[in-house]
């Protein structure tokens, strides 16, 4: 087996020497036949971070550095101290004089250079974790997002009178199946993401045995089916798996395992244990209170239909808030569900002249507002946004127009306590206003095109709808421009490329 | 390379410096005319401040000097080159002809400094080195430095 060399390098300006010194001890090391890492720890703080597992396998550590590095860590350890410029200047002398005149740290007398123990910093977080799951999901939101909105274009037809109300697809024509086969596609992407984006935090948080049980974990927490709920958890349950098993896997990495398990314990022993336990977690601790919310907000949204016929306004804003709070979620589809019962219901039994279109329409002007709020915000607030969500936030306004909501899932799952707020503010706003103006949806796009690719009745043709939706999105807009945390930028930022 | 922390006139021929002290000083001018730097006599102390810590010096002729001082208001890369070759301590004893330099924004984004740590570490790479020193033509130049 190849010796293991770790290192460190680090330079005053934390620019330039840090990564030459690591450019030349990698280089060096490979002619010397080691294997390599090494950790940079430079202004913009540590990459290609050692772990405990690294300096545990180690033979030889370097520490290249002008500034104090903390060598705790390394304790146990055969370290050698030397500038970043000795290892700039000559990277194969430097690791050829280690192998002779390395000591192990933290014997009895044994000091090192001028190092000392100083700042570590642990840059792990919350965010660092969920970036990483949003970074593997968001190509195929992307790809599942657009190919939904191209069907989702075709699925809008006349109806006898020339309104824009149907919604379906022909599938006795050639072109009406494919696009119904591609609405299928759109959709398997939306439910693959769910235990995808579990999946990768939860290997950000234990690695890889924890991917299975997150997905498997996570793809249950958002099936109806599964669940006996009407409908699935969606991304905030998906989310709450993938931390549980990050964590919970962790801690099954610590327990002791006998010597003859231990071959087969990252493979088999905790994804199964894992994958068992999360399972269970879901249907007794999560599945349940999700088919009891939703039982509960049910009723709720009934007895405030009853209470607030004189002000439709506070009944629309309720809707739109609930379509915002989770995008697709249990939430979310409460409020649908709700909506279209309540249509149909009084529909039959008054009439379409007297049917109540309040929570229908409500809901569909919100359906849009969280996917165009974010994309507006990342057009006002250029620098507040990374590459990557650049270009998800431009899928999200072709999601958005077309009245798909899930476009905005990965903003809300990087920073959910302020991207929630702004988008259930946005999207009350806009469903309290098209209450508030009485507008009737009739059927068409969720979304400002609803007016045209649709059919609504409103006090002035198109321009209320259109104003009042857009209303809800600035309102959006603002709050994600405005309260962005710098935390969530930088680890946006850093997952780029 | 993004173009805002180089582009081809952030490259510059030095025809008179003969020593460290006025490669810093014609530099420094450079950069805050560039517009990087809004004190031109800053950024040339933060050069000086650097180079006593240890030397920026490198290989073959060439420099990294580099200043992090609160001057800097973005992210740059500088390429110069010298008639005279200069002075400058460096770890193969030989003097300058090619500096490599950075301006520093104290707090620049993780994603630019990013890329002036990749310039670092392509400095490590010979063929790069050679093409550098090679080439007197600022297109060939701005090339190679924008393949990073």
């Amino acid at each position: 087996m190849a010796k293991k060399l770790v290192a460190v390098t680090a330079c005053a300006a934390g620019i330039a020497h840090t990564y030459m010194a690591a450019e030349a001890i990698e280089k060096a090391a490979k002619e010397l036949g080691y294997e390599v890492k090494v950790e940079t720890d430079g202004a913009i703080g540590a990459e290609n971070k050692l772990t405990d597992e690294d300096i545990e396998n180690a033979d030889l550590v370097v520490v290249a550095a002008d500034i104090k590095i903390d060598p705790i860590r390394f304790t146990g350890k055969r370290l050698f101290v030397t500038d970043s410029n000795d290892a700039i200047n000559d990277g194969k002398a430097v690791i050829e004089k280690a192998e002779k005149e390395a000591t192990v740290f933290g014997k009895k007398g044994g000091k090192v250079g001028k190092i000392q123990i100083g700042s570590n910093k642990e840059k792990t977080t919350f965010f660092t974790h969920v970036m990483s799951g949003i970074s593997y999901m968001l190509p195929m939101v992307i790809a599942a997002g657009l190919i939904l909105t191209i069907a989702n274009l075709y699925a809008f037809q006349k109806d006898d009178l020339g309104r824009i109300v149907k919604w379906g697809f022909d599938t006795s024509t050639p072109m009406g199946m494919l696009m119904s086969n591609l609405f299928q596609v759109g959709q398997v992407g939306f439910k693959l993401m769910i235990p995808l984006f579990a999946g990768f935090v939860a290997n950000s948080i234990a690695d890889k045995p924890a991917i299975a049980p997150a997905m498997i974990g996570a793809y249950i927490s958002n099936d109806p089916e599964l669940l006996h709920a009407k409908a699935g958890g969606g991304f905030i349950a998906a989310m709450l798996v993938a931390f549980i098993v990050g964590y919970f896997v962790l801690l099954l990495k610590k327990i002791k395992w006998p010597k003859i398990l231990q071959p087969i314990v990252p493979i088999m022993i905790i994804p199964f244990i894992a994958t068992l336990f999360i399972s269970l977690m879901v249907f007794y601790v999560i599945g349940k209170p999700i088919a009891g919310g939703m039982d509960g907000l049910y009723s709720w949204l009934n007895w405030i239909n009853a209470n607030s016929a004189s002000a439709p306004i506070i009944l629309g804003a309720v809707i739109g808030a609930m379509i915002g709070f989770d995008l697709g979620g249990p939430v979310n589809k409460t409020a649908l569900i709700f909506g279209t019962a309540i249509f149909t219901d009084t529909m039959t039994k008054y009439g379409i002249q007297h049917a109540n279109f309040v929570p229908g329409t409500a809901a569909q002007a919100a359906i849009s507002v969280a996917p165009l709020g974010v994309w507006l915000a990342s057009i006002i607030w250029k620098n507040k946004f990374s590459k990557d969500e650049k270009a998800a936030a431009s899928a999200a306004l072709g999601m958005g127009l077309v009245g798909v909501t899930e476009g905005a899932i990965p903003f809300v799952a990087s920073d959910p306590l302020r991207m929630i707020i702004a988008n259930v503010s946005g999207s009350a706003v806009a469903g309290g206003l098209v209450a508030a103006t009485g507008c009737k949806f009739y059927g068409g796009i969720g979304s400002p095109l609803g007016t045209f690719i649709g059919y609504i009745e409103q006090p002035i043709p198109f321009v209320t709808w259109i104003l009042c939706v857009s209303a809800g999105i600035c309102v959006t807009a603002l709050i994600i421009g405005m309260t962005r945390s710098t935390a969530v930028i930088e680890a946006a930022k850093s997952v780029d490329e | 390379m993004e173009k805002e922390i180089f582009n081809q006139t952030n490259i510059f021929f030095d025809n008179e410096s003969q020593t460290q002290d006025e490669a810093f000083q014609s530099i420094a001018k450079f950069v805050s005319y560039n517009g990087y730097s809004t004190s031109e006599n800053d950024f040339y102390e933060g050069l000086k401040n650097r180079e006593k810590e240890s030397t920026t010096g490198f290989k073959d002729g060439i420099a990294i000097p580099h200043s992090n001082d609160d001057s800097v208001v973005k992210p740059g890369l500088f390429l110069v080159k010298f008639s005279n070759a200069i002075e400058w301590d460096s770890l193969d004893k030989k003097p300058i002809t090619v500096a490599f330099v950075l301006s520093i924004p104290k707090n620049g984004s993780t994603e630019h400094l990013k890329l002036l740590s990749k310039i670092a570490r392509k400095l490590m790479d010979e063929n790069f080195r050679q093409t550098i020193l090679e080439n007197e033509d600022k297109v060939v130049l701005a090339t190679t430095v924008d393949e990073i």
